[in-house]
């Protein structure tokens, strides 16, 4: 299996004043293609950070990180961009769509920031839409859809572009109980498919829908199982 | 993203925020306005200097008396007045000996009622001078002087002129027009053209001939066109006089005297039939080489001197004029041009505060396509197209509304002459505003880290 991300003894700190916060000490992790991890862990414990840095969105002061096999610790803001655009597919806690755009328009983005035509653009996004029985909507603008079918279409612009890795965050944060076992039911079913998912979740019934899970607490990163700090949340 | 796409979001966005986008492009609206109206009025004050001056030479010269009453009056009560000889009583009998209007045949101006018939001749030259405290009038003899002392001058006349009762052709009662009386050399100094005939000749002069040229605005009105005023007879103050030239039509000139309107007449006829002695003289003369014009302007002041010598005398020469007349032209067109700038600048700071809120508003927005992996060039050229966009918007309703106030300014008399370069530069300006402006707020938009603009909801 083909190594998605690997991150290796990657620290990150935030200078306050003459203090500094180490927000990520030492963390290592290998994700593999086809594989569904969920990071697992509470708030303030260093999590959102390091899905900023998966993403290629934020920077670390130490370690090293390379996605797809691509050195992320080498690369400039234009290279970062790209490989944001390339291999990651975001999908967000709050959908973050664009509201003034139709649902189709939201879904072709990364299309049409990597090059495509807008026709080549919509033909695509309109097939994924209908893939997630969204097909109906295509028009609609983000505020006249509920919560969940929102996050479809933020799924549907995660899955256009065809990336390497689905990286989401507290991706049913904002949906209730049964729409995001749905959208987790639509997460394994991406999985089986061949797609890599990444998801961030402070919750471990969430996080349960994972393959795998790893935890972290404090800023240091553990798999399950491992004692001590695991079993401590 | 292909650049069409940009332009595609960007047109969103503006017909997303179309009030917006409008009350934005009001201060570049009134900016454009202006500069159209500016180059309008700047074009159209050099078009009043170029018609004022389209029929005198650069070499033109003219001689007028400087001299005022006042200053003659004071003068003469520092002199304890008239010396004995020229006087009955030697000094100023009470309101009787001043200048009247009455001018001495001899060429040398005399006060009309104040004036003893008993002054002889052999006391003329000294008189004369003393005169000419008083009043002077050129003469065909100062003319003469000029034409032969004075070197590099092609052409020098006497001028004179004022209002004349008319009578003639199609006119059913008097009506007064401007008289001018004049020598032949006038032709050539005004640059003055013939449609019909000739214009009148040295002979015409000696004989005081009652012959006359009339303005082409002159002959349509007279005689209902100029082509009809061929071969016509006139009365100018009661006397017949024979059009032997039509003018063509010549627009204004800047000496007060409208070639269109005028009648020219030969100097003495004027002086002998129309004005009698009530008249006030001047010289115009060319000079050869406008190089000499200075030059020139000091040997007639010389030769005058000479003639005149307690008389001061005013000489103009049009290539000053010009200069002067476009200057303040320029004047007016860089005052006009500085408030065209500070009306950009308020509108381009309106585009940057309105920029500023959007990147506010749209932070979120910016957050997101940057985390799609919308590149900083993007973002920037989005932000950067947007302020063009209101700013070119703004520019082109400014120049229709610049053109379509045009007529409107007009009406207060004030001459414009808009052109289309005014237009463009007009938009130029609006562009360049919205790119200066509007590049600020878009480099902090294209700078903003995804992680940040997605944390500002």
């Amino acid at each position: 299996m083909e190594q998605v991300i690997k991150i290796e003894n990657i620290h990150k700190w935030y200078k306050m004043g003459e203090n500094s916060l180490e927000v990520l000490k030492g963390v290592s992790l290998e994700v593999s293609e086809g594989e569904f991890l969920a990071i697992l862990g509470p708030s303030g414990s260093g999590k959102s950070t390091l899905m900023n840095i998966i993403g290629c969105m934020d920077d670390f002061q130490e370690g090293q990180y390379w996605l797809t096999g691509e050195p992320v610790h080498e690369m400039n803001d234009a290279q970062l961009t790209y490989m944001r655009n390339a291999q990651i597919g975001f999908i967000f806690q709050k959908y973050h769509l664009i509201g003034k755009y139709t649902v189709l328009q939201n879904v072709m983005m990364p299309l049409l920031i990597r090059g495509y035509s807008s026709h080549k653009a919509a033909e695509i996004a309109a097939e994924k839409l209908e893939m997630l029985e969204m097909g109906n909507r295509l028009s609609h603008k983000p505020n006249e859809l509920s919560g969940g079918q929102q996050q479809r279409v933020a799924i549907a612009r995660a899955l256009v572009g065809h990336p390497k890795l689905l990286l989401a965050d507290e991706p049913t944060g904002a949906l209730d109980s049964a729409t995001g076992k749905e959208v987790l039911k639509l997460f394994e079913e991406l999985n089986e498919k061949g797609h890599t998912i990444v998801m961030i979740t402070h919750d471990l019934q969430v996080a349960s829908h994972a393959k795998r899970i790893v935890k972290i607490i404090d800023g240091e990163l553990f798999e399950e199982g491992e004692p001590a700090k695991a079993s401590s949340m | 993203m292909k650049f069409f796409e940009i332009l595609r979001l960007v047109w969103v966005n503006i017909i997303e925020n179309k009030s917006k986008v409008l009350l934005t492009s009001l201060g570049i609206v009134v900016g454009s306005a202006t500069i159209v109206l500016v180059i309008a009025i700047g074009h159209g004050g050099q078009v009043d200097v170029e018609e004022q001056f389209k029929n005198l030479n650069v070499g033109a010269i003219e001689v007028t008396i400087g001299q005022s009453l006042d200053a003659m009056m004071d003068k003469m009560m520092e002199n304890g007045g008239i010396a004995p000889g020229g006087m009955p009583n030697g000094a100023m009998p009470s309101g009787g000996n001043m200048p009247s209007g009455g001018g001495m045949p001899s060429g040398v101006g005399m006060a009309g009622g104040g004036m003893s018939s008993g002054a002889g001749s052999s006391n003329r030259n000294s008189f004369a001078a003393r005169q000419n405290n008083f009043r002077v009038e050129f003469t065909a003899s100062d003319i003469e002087d000029i034409r032969n002392l004075v070197p590099n001058i092609s052409a020098v006349s006497l001028l004179a002129s004022g209002d004349g009762a008319v009578l003639g052709g199609d006119l059913e009662e008097e009506t007064t027009y401007t008289i001018v009386g004049t020598m032949s050399d006038y032709v050539s100094i005004s640059n003055l053209e013939l449609l019909y005939g000739d214009f009148f000749t040295d002979e015409d002069l000696e004989n005081k001939s009652k012959v006359a040229v009339i303005g082409y605005t002159a002959a349509q009105e007279i005689f209902g066109s100029a082509y009809y005023a061929q071969g016509q007879s006139i009365q100018i103050e009661g006397k017949n006089y024979d059009i032997v030239g039509i003018l063509k039509s010549m627009g204004t000139v800047s000496s007060g005297i409208s070639p269109d309107e005028a009648i020219y007449v030969p100097y003495d006829t004027a002086k002998k039939f129309i004005f009698g002695n009530n008249i006030e003289t001047q010289i115009s003369a060319v000079a050869s080489d406008v190089k000499q014009v200075k030059t020139v302007m000091d040997n007639i002041e010389t030769v005058l001197k000479e003639n005149y010598p307690n008389a001061s005398f005013t000489l103009t020469d049009a290539g000053s004029k010009m200069e002067a007349a476009t200057e303040s032209a320029n004047t007016l067109s860089m005052l006009l041009i500085a408030v065209a700038s500070i009306v950009f600048i308020v509108g381009g700071i309106g585009i940057m505060n309105v920029l500023f809120v959007s990147v506010k508003e749209r932070t979120s927005e910016i957050g997101i396509l940057k985390a799609l992996g919308c590149s900083r060039r993007e973002i920037l050229l989005e932000f950067l197209m947007e302020s063009n966009f209101i700013a070119t918007f703004g520019g082109i309703i400014g120049v229709g509304v610049g053109f379509a106030l045009v007529p409107i300014v007009k009406m207060t008399g004030m001459t414009l002459a808009p052109l289309p370069i005014g237009g463009i530069l007009a938009v130029l300006f609006a562009v360049l505003t919205g790119t200066v402006f509007g590049f600020y707020p878009a480099y902090k938009a294209s700078v903003l880290t995804p992680i940040k603009a997605l944390s500002e909801e």
